[in-house]
């Protein structure tokens, strides 16, 4: 007879993560599932719809990532047109897409990553939070979080024509030119942006890595899976959120695929699981061996993480200074064939990771405003509907974000296809949440420490589940623990 | 004051929030500035920043009560709806900002205001029929909210 476990949340609606964790009856782990409910009717919902609705209706199924659905999906409708972006306009998109990353990655960082570090893994879940960072490291944090994500939804707002669910983007353009006055404005934000990004770098240094304990729990086997690596690059080979080539590399850091996202369906599949709504993608070169990490498994990575294993440098001075220090931290410095860096596999090094893409973006965001045109007021086009094939793609900060639509020739959707950030992540996440429950959980023992140490391997992902089966962003975990065989409920945690 | 619709405008009666307020805009009192939201947590905090009371108007799903049962609670019963698995809860996002000094109503100003729902695992942009027709009564209710937390503005609203 075996048991289970599950973590599973109690609030309200939609899209709740949930993890179910089998034993065995020595009490040992025999399986261990991350799961999402079902959310119906996404694609019957937006067919027949003109396609130019699809960036605002998209970017309100998502309440963490609204600026990644909104752009990809006006890039899909520019495809699908046949048009491209005024340069201008163009600009001005990766300025709000980067103060959306400086934003996110913050608040990532701070209350969900970050606690696990500065509080402790084994604090109780009262003290694990943005409040325990508090205490623990003082007021000027929490001043510095809520002012940097202030700042840059002020910017989105201003630009984006709303703050919550922006509107702004338009196919082969933008709704509204920046201003001399905002350029000036958000010019002093993306100081302050590179400012913060820098202090908690050194944050990082100082709490993390100068800590014996947490280097080890870094470095530690539980954390780590060798799977192949996905980004988005620029012509020179440099991490790009906006626009750009899809780079895979395999464990070892040799290169595998680079395609133009459009042609996406010749390198993924995806594979449906009788326990799961949501689809595992894998890479067609490999095919799909089961969960299972290695060489020659299909299975990759879409994160932070693997966005930096995908790139051969950082396109901004002082991201590359830290992308550099990364890679020799951890002995993979130009060590890989062609004297690429070798990719990291340990996982909770995507916390670090995820701090220096946040140093990239406010870096870039100096840049945009630094060029002459970005005050160009040419940002409006007029564009025709089609009939066509589009598909747009964006760096979610969880992942890959591809929109596939397809229209008429007036312009109405006869297709829509989406594969999010964390949906691509679907299977490694099941791997490391599988390994580490595998790795702590004893004789049917599971504390709330160790349940803790098991959602770590859940939370560096910071997957969007809702997101991933198209709704919200509000989404809870549960874990649950049960017996196998029967499913009898042994233990259930729930995080709101 | 601050009305605050959280959910999706796309998924079925998820979207009672973002419709109350489309409402309550439509009647045309002006009674508080009208935000619609997604996400709890930080989100919310800074929505609260600067306001002497709030409404939250969400759906609720609970199986022990009718869909389209319209439920008033206070701050403590709202924090578990109003959080954000990305960053905090609400109650941990007001401990925080009280922490960092920010201008955030009192708990007794903070009203949630629920929407028993019956599906909100559909896309679709119309709430099931007895959701639908609590609408006004909930835009009752957050005016009453906005008048016992108001009274100087009571003839605005009458």
């Amino acid at each position: 007879m075996t048991q289970r476990i599950t973590i599973d949340p109690i609030t309200r609606l939609e899209g709740h993560g949930k993890i179910e964790i089998f034993l065995d009856d020595a009490g040992e782990v025999s399986s261990a599932y991350f799961q999402i409910p079902e959310l119906r009717g996404f694609e019957s919902f937006c067919v027949g719809r003109h396609a130019e609705e699809m960036p605002n209706i998209t970017n309100r199924i998502c309440g963490v990532c609204p600026e990644a659905h909104h752009m990809a999906a006006v890039k899909a409708v520019e495809a699908a047109y046949g048009v491209t972006c005024l340069p201008a306009a163009r600009r001005i998109r990766e300025l709000i897409y980067m103060a959306f990353f400086v934003t996110d990655h913050t608040t990532h960082f701070y209350c969900l990553g970050g606690p696990d570090f500065i509080v402790g893994p084994d604090a109780p879940p009262s003290e694990r939070n943005i409040l325990g960072v508090i205490r623990k490291v003082g007021l000027d944090v929490g001043k510095k979080v809520i002012d940097t994500r202030k700042r840059n939804h002020e910017l989105i707002k201003q630009l984006g024509g709303r703050g919550v669910h922006l509107c702004g983007a338009v196919p082969g353009g933008w709704s509204t030119p920046v201003s001399a006055a905002q350029r000036e404005e958000f010019r002093r934000f993306a100081d302050l942006n590179v400012e913060f990004a820098r202090f908690s770098l050194d944050a990082f240094e100082n709490i993390v890595l100068k800590d014996e304990t947490y280097r080890e729990l870094v470095l530690s086997d539980l954390y780590r899976h060798e799977t192949h690596s996905m980004g988005t690059v620029d012509a020179s080979l440099a991490p790009d959120f906006y626009h750009g080539k899809i780079r895979v590399v395999d464990t070892l850091g040799r290169e595998v695929a680079l395609y133009d996202p459009k042609d996406y369906l010749d390198h993924v599949a995806e594979r449906v699981e009788p326990w799961s709504y949501l689809k595992f993608p894998y890479l067609k070169k490999f095919g799909w061996q089961g969960f299972v990490d290695g060489q020659d498994s299909g299975i990759y990575l879409a994160t932070p993480l693997s966005r930096l294993n995908v790139a051969d440098r950082m396109a901004t001075p002082l991201a590359q200074g830290e992308f550099e220090r990364f890679y020799d931290t951890f002995g993979a410095l130009g060590k890989g064939e062609g004297g690429r860096n070798l990719p990291v596999h340990h996982r909770l090094a995507t916390h670090w990771a995820r701090l220096i893409e946040l140093l990239y973006a406010s870096e870039r965001m100096c840049e945009l405003l630094d060029h002459p045109e970005i005050c160009d007021p040419k940002v409006r086009a007029v564009v025709e509907p089609k009939a066509g094939v589009g598909i747009g793609s964006v760096e979610a900060p969880r992942g890959t974000l591809t929109h596939h639509y397809e229209t008429d020739e007036r312009g109405v959707l006869t297709k829509v296809n989406m594969i999010v950030g964390t949906t691509n992540n679907n299977a490694p996440i099941s791997l490391s949440v599988m390994k580490a429950a595998k790795g702590l959980i004893h004789g049917g023992k599971a504390t709330e420490g160790i349940l803790n140490r098991v959602e770590m391997a859940f939370r560096l992902y910071d997957p969007c589940c809702s997101c991933a089966t198209h709704a919200l962003g509000k989404a809870p975990l549960e874990l649950a623990i049960r017996k196998a065989g029967t499913g009898e409920l042994l233990d259930r945690v729930v995080r709101g | 004051m601050v009305v605050i619709g959280l959910g999706s405008p796309f998924l079925t009666d998820d979207s009672v929030g973002p419709q109350v307020v489309r409402l309550l805009a439509r009647r045309g009192l002006d009674p508080a500035r009208l935000v619609e939201a997604h996400a709890g947590g930080l989100l919310l905090l800074e929505e609260l920043d600067g306001e002497n009371g709030a409404v939250i108007v969400d759906a609720l799903v609970d199986p022990r009560r009718t869909p389209g049962e319209v439920v008033i609670a206070d701050l403590v019963s709202a924090t578990r709806n109003a959080s954000c698995s990305h960053d905090c809860s609400l109650a941990e996002a007001l401990a925080m900002g009280r922490t960092l000094g920010l201008a955030l109503p009192p708990d007794g100003a903070i009203h949630l205001v629920g929407i028993v729902a019956f599906d909100v695992t559909t896309f679709g942009e119309t709430p099931t029929p007895a959701v639908f027709a609590a609408l006004g009564p909930a835009c009752d209710a957050v005016i009453s909210l906005l008048l016992a937390g108001d009274t100087t503005r009571s003839a605005e609203y009458t």
